[in-house]
């Protein structure tokens, strides 16, 4: 089989070719940090966490989408991607209204860990205080508009591996919002099969049960990049 | 699928011209799933909006999630879920408009007729709407009215063309 010489972070390494930056780093232990990636669905690119440098390109990549090719030297942690990362850990917390101190992902989000992670003391962007709905018509899970920051999991989820297309994304920019239907109640959906996998997806407290409260809930999306695996299977 | 959520071309009246227009483009299009901003330039040309049951309707046809249609409807400003009204009053707001006063004629045209730009009066006669530019910033300020384009505008003069449309 046929491999190709690249570089990361001056690491000589020899992958397969096919594969995206970010799956050779993951392989490798190299740390990139990620929000709208889940292993299993198509990669979009649109948290832009796990930008990376690469010499000869101008611009910084998401090495989600970008796949590896011959002679690639690749950076993955220098003090500019550092610095970005923070900054767009910050832009998330500003744009929407997080709340850690009163959600039901409290201690167990992912947004949350990346705060930690890039070492986020405070947030230097003025917070946008959104007016956001919360959704409680679904008879059992709850869609909370304030703590979604549109990785858009939930949707990719619901049309690739449950195949209800539930979900999709309306309007651009800051007026962007998850939908369901036509941007009609969750609980009156005619697609949703109520299969929760939208909320073991998201990353953040924005689905979540209805029988939780305070700091209980435990997402599993490691569960869905199981299920790919497994229905590809032919036992 | 929940009764009322697509509506088939039974609850559209049949003999609308409109809904034939649509249900032609469609037939044309052999219902493909990739046509859909194809047929709703013709909905959109038909009523001058996107009424909901309309886009139930092309959903329904295209057999495309609910959700897929309403994102490629509010995603792209040239469709418009809401009815621009009879006759529509369209302000150009981009850098050369807005230099030659834009906005005075904007907020003039608001004054007189009572409604904010992206609304439409509530005899349904006329919709003010702004735009970030037209393209013809030689002619600034620009108006469109009815899709026509009228050049080097003053407030005036476009107040007393609206009230002679409406009246």
């Amino acid at each position: 089989m046929t491999t190709l010489d690249i570089y990361i972070d001056d690491k000589p390494l020899k992958v397969e070719p096919g594969k995206t930056i970010l799956e050779v780093c993951r392989e490798n232990d190299i740390d990139i940090p990620t929000m709208c990636h889940l292993d299993g669905l198509t990669d979009v690119g649109a948290c832009r966490l796990c930008l990376v440098e690469i010499e000869g390109v101008n611009k910084l990549q998401s090495s989600c989408t970008t796949k590896v090719s011959a002679n690639m030297v690749i950076h993955t942690q220098t003090e500019r991607l550092k610095r970005y990362r923070r900054i767009t850990t910050e832009l998330f917390f500003a744009e929407r209204n997080h709340i850690c101190a009163v959600c039901v992902a409290n201690g167990n989000c992912e947004l949350q860990q990346l705060g930690y992670k890039v070492g986020m003391d405070h947030i230097r962007y003025p917070y946008l205080f959104p007016s956001c709905e919360v959704d409680t018509s679904h008879d059992y899970m709850v869609m909370d508009h304030n703590r979604c920051i549109m990785c858009t999991r939930c949707v990719r989820v619901c049309g690739e591996v449950e195949g209800a297309y539930n979900w999709d994304v309306m309007n651009r920019g800051f007026n962007v919002r998850i939908i369901s239907d036509f941007n009609t109640p969750w609980g009156e959906s005619g697609t949703c099969t109520s299969c929760g996998k939208c909320m073991h997806a998201c990353p953040t407290g924005a689905i979540w049960p209805k029988s939780l409260s305070g700091e209980q809930l435990h997402k599993n999306p490691e569960m869905i990049s199981e299920l790919v695996k497994k229905r590809k299977m032919n036992l | 699928m929940k009764p009322g959520l697509l509506t088939t071309s039974a609850e559209l009246s049949k003999t609308d011209p409109r809904v034939k227009l649509i249900a032609a483009k469609i037939k044309k299009e052999n219902a493909r799933p990739e046509a859909l901003i194809e047929i709703l330039h013709t909905a959109q040309n038909a009523y001058g909006y996107l009424p909901m049951n309309v886009l139930s309707y092309i959903t329904h046809s295209l057999h495309l999630p609910p959700s897929r249609v309403y994102a490629a409807v509010t995603f792209y400003h040239f469709f418009s879920l809401k009815s621009k009204g009879e006759h529509t009053c369209l302000v150009c707001t981009g850098t050369a408009c807005y230099v030659k006063g834009a906005q005075a004629i904007l907020h003039e045209l608001e004054k007189q007729f009572g409604i904010k730009a992206g609304h439409v009066t509530a005899d349904q006669k006329l919709g003010i709407q702004v735009a970030r530019c037209v393209g013809a910033c030689g002619l600034a300020p620009v108006v469109v009215l009815d899709d026509v384009v009228e050049a080097k505008v003053n407030a005036d003069q476009i107040i007393q063309e609206i009230r002679a449309k409406i009246s």
